[in-house]
């Protein structure tokens, strides 16, 4: 009888694990080289390997495992292994960053910080899948070769599952570490609720194991950091799924020098991930990642503004052309039903692109907006804290772009003396965040001039202002909006009599909105070209 | 008896319920396929798991992690009524009839309970990381954590403290001989105090007034020490790997700077060393 091959034994197991996983939506597993680990081609190379969603087998890891273990058990607890950190640890980027962050803060290193994670995960899904699902994961561990780091793992998971892995106190290397196998048997791994503190005792307690790896790497005889199944890292999660998580850390931590810290040391990752500052959504090839931008731009796509619509002249009505992904908050009413199989999730839905035919007319839709924000010396700089004045101004900047507008800029601080950096309408969504992270931290002085070449001769134009209104030149500020048709939306940050002098002064101007930002929270409660309604009008006026 | 027998009923209602629904929907299923013609075959996409196994094991983690939790309870609430005893106020102030009261009330909860080494780490690291623990007084924490340390089964304890953002105050007060106190990190005011012939190792700093009142033992800190260090000591050693700010009034014992003895040696003014 012809013998099976490994991948012939994949897709034989492969509706089995999925049945017993309960279905998770990943493409069948394939073998190949999967490069890292020690020694690749030997033994000694890493079981498997995720990129995007994609589980490969290592074929020299099962060929090192033969004699010791079954194939089809091998495969089967290595699938397992794989599809346990699709359904529940790390699940998304975001788990991984935050896991990680919290390790970088016991180890203080960037390396040591990731081995700790990736030991973590995995002592969490093997764990997850002893207890939860029938696997031969501990008969996989039980005969796979060990430096000083797995074997402190091996006792552990002796202890914790209550299975025999071989690994004996008296062990070369375990001996020692019995106070650390101790100490890592009292975490609550499978508490998810507790992952951050969780992941803190372990980095506590393995530190001293980690170190004195590293010195033995140094010295050359130590093993890498590896662990003995693949390691995690960007190549795991797409595109989709990096965006959302670090959308969701910058707007949990809201902490722009831990975000920071972060995308500094994921920076060649994000790289490799074609994650720059060109192209949409902050991904592309080219330039260099600026972490505090894309702080802003992540931050951004959390609060989503509303802009109301208003009547355009057009050289023709839209219709639809082309397809592109369906982003989180983009608006649902283009969204095509049939290629997005019924759903709304990002990486499935896809919305129309439109497109404008020939011919005149007038339809509903956002105009192009000019976006006016201080940046002089009593504002916050947004490259050192979270400048709710940058991030008031990103969120507009998000709005329109999400609706196909063009935005341009005008950050100015003592712009008479050229404190100012102007920015013509543009839909390069990196260029407009670069131009409003940019901070003068001077004086406060408006150059109305400057306005005026952005604003003539567009019709259709929507106007943003964001500052503390401590402007020195505030009447010609108030004198110059005075005169426009459009729809202005002003935003002042904090209380002071300026603001005072300028709400009184507008009051009557049923086009100019003004917003209060104190706190975050305020920022939802912005509506972009709002044209106020009098509900208390009297009769004949 | 009429509750017990009313319950039963009311679930035998509800699995009667249960059937004639099941049954009903077996014949609704059988007409839709009977009226659609043999060809529709409809079926319910999640039927395969009512086979399905769902195989929860309890693990050995499970156990260890519960006892610990219920450990970590008790040494919690021990701390807090401590904290209800000694500091209703949130002030505390070290004199020596309150440490000696404190660390009394502190003694009496810790002997009820049963714990080892690792739990007071945890307990230590709780303080700065979990919103269990209200109040981190460091007087009243360091009595309580000396009490632990003291009473513990284990002979020596190393406390993890280096990533304490507030030094804790009087760590390692009274500790016996045969024990060893390690502490990772930086010590605050009055460690070591009263010692009575354990050795506490300091990896890091420790505050003002260390070893005070101290009998006999070893006090080693690794890097600096501040003011009035060895305030009325009757015996034993320090030892210390950095500078010493200032002594105290010594009665007797050996205060030692980067191996140099320096007291008793030269005549020196208490607190004007250097």
């Amino acid at each position: 009888m012809k013998e099976r091959t490994p991948q012939e034994t994949i897709e034989d197991i492969w509706p089995r694990v999925k049945r017993k996983h309960l279905y998770p939506e990943i493409p069948t597993p394939k073998l190949g080289e999967v490069t890292g680990g020690e020694e690749p081609g030997t033994e000694d190379a890493v079981g498997l390997e995720i990129k995007a969603k994609q589980m490969t087998l290592n074929a020299d890891f099962l060929v090192g495992l033969k004699g010791k273990m079954e194939e089809e058990r091998a495969i089967e607890a290595l699938l397992d292994h794989g599809v346990a950190h699709y359904t529940f640890c790390p699940w998304d980027f975001y788990t991984y960053v935050n896991l990680y962050a919290e390790a970088k803060k016991v180890m203080g290193d960037k390396d040591l910080g990731k081995q700790v994670a990736n030991h973590f995960i995995d002592v969490v899904s093997n764990t997850y899948c002893v207890k939860m699902r029938a696997t031969d994961i501990p008969e996989l561990y039980r005969h796979l070769k060990r430096g000083a780091i797995e074997e402190t793992m091996a006792a552990l998971y002796q202890k914790i599952w209550g299975k025999d892995l071989g690994s004996s106190a008296s062990g070369k290397s375990v001996k020692g570490n019995e106070e650390v196998v101790r100490r890592l048997t009292r975490i609550p791994y499978l508490n998810r609720s507790r992952w951050a503190e969780s992941i803190r005792r372990f980095a506590r307690s393995i530190k001293p194991l980690l170190l004195q790896e590293q010195e033995n790497q140094k010295s050359g005889a130590g093993k890498g950091g590896s662990t003995p199944l693949g390691d995690h890292d960007l190549n795991g999660y797409s595109l989709e799924e990096i965006d959302q998580g670090l959308r969701d850390y910058a707007r949990k931590s809201m902490m722009l020098p831990e975000f920071r810290e972060v995308v500094e040391d994921f920076t060649e990752e994000l790289k490799e991930a074609g994650y720059g500052m060109e192209g949409g959504m902050g991904r592309g090839r080219g330039m260099l990642l600026d972490a505090d931008v894309l702080f802003y731009m992540k931050l951004a796509e959390s609060y989503v503004l509303p802009v109301k619509k208003s009547i355009l002249e057009k050289k023709g009505t839209l219709h639809p052309h082309s397809h592109s992904p369906w982003e989180v908050g983009s608006p649902y009413h283009d969204v095509d039903v049939w290629t997005s199989f019924g759903k709304i999730m990002p990486g499935i839905t896809q919305i129309w692109k439109k497109k404008e035919g020939k011919g005149k007319g007038k339809i509903e839709g956002a105009p192009d907006c000019l976006i006016a924000v201080d940046s002089s010396g009593s504002m916050i700089n947004p490259r050192k804290s979270l400048s709710y004045a940058v991030l008031g101004a990103a969120c507009a900047a998000d709005a329109y772009l999400r609706n196909d507008s063009k935005v341009a800029v005008y950050n100015f601080s003592d712009a008479p003396m050229g404190g100012k950096d102007v920015l013509d309408y543009s839909s390069q969504r990196e260029e407009i965040y670069r131009v409003l992270c940019k901070y003068f931290g001077g004086g406060t002085a408006l150059d109305v001039e400057d306005l005026i070449p952005l604003v003539h001769g567009k019709k259709d134009l929507d106007l943003f202002i964001i500052t503390d209104m401590k402007i020195t030149n505030l009447e010609a500020l108030i004198g110059y909006l005075g005169q426009l048709k459009n729809r202005v939306t002003a935003v002042h940050i904090g209380e002071n009599p300026y603001v005072s002098r300028f709400e009184k002064a507008v009051e009557r101007k049923s086009n100019i909105s003004l917003f209060a930002v104190k706190r975050k929270e305020d920022i939802p409660h912005i509506v972009l070209g709002r044209i106020r309604e009098y509900f208390h009008q009297g009769p004949g006026r | 008896m009429k509750e017990q027998s009313s319950k039963n009923s009311s679930i035998g209602m509800e699995l009667q319920g249960r059937e004639k629904m099941k049954a009903s929907l077996q014949l609704k299923k059988k007409k839709t396929a009977a009226s659609d013609g043999p060809c529709v075959i409809r079926s319910n996409p999640f039927q395969e798991f009512d086979t399905y196994v769902y195989a929860r094991k309890d693990l050995p983690l499970d156990r260890i992690v519960q006892s610990t939790e219920v450990v970590m309870d008790q040494i919690r609430q021990g701390y807090e009524k401590l904290l209800e005893e000694e500091a209703k106020e949130l002030v505390w102030m070290v004199q020596y009839n309150t440490i000696i009261k404190a660390y009394e009330v502190a003694e009496r909860y810790v002997k009820e309970i049963d714990y080892a080494a690792e739990d007071i780490e945890d307990f230590c690291f709780a303080f700065e990381n979990t919103q269990k623990i209200p109040y981190l007084i460091p007087g009243p924490a360091g009595l309580y954590i000396s009490a632990l340390c003291n009473y513990a089964k284990e002979e020596e304890i190393v406390l993890k403290l280096s990533e304490l953002k507030t030094e804790i105050n009087l760590l390692g007060f009274r500790l016996s001989k045969g024990r060893r106190l390690v502490i990772e990190g930086d010590a605050g005011d009055f460690t070591g105090i009263g010692l009575e012939g354990g050795e506490l190792v300091v990896e890091g700093n420790a505050k003002n007034w260390t070893g005070a009142g101290m009998r006999s033992g070893k006090i080693t800190v690794k890097k600096n020490i501040g003011l009035h260090t060895g305030e009325w000591m009757m015996g034993g050693e320090i030892y210390v790997g950095g500078r010493v700010r200032g002594l105290g009034n010594i009665v007797e014992g050996k205060v030692f700077e980067q191996d140099k003895l320096v007291y008793p040696g030269k005549a020196r003014y208490p607190n004007l060393y250097y």
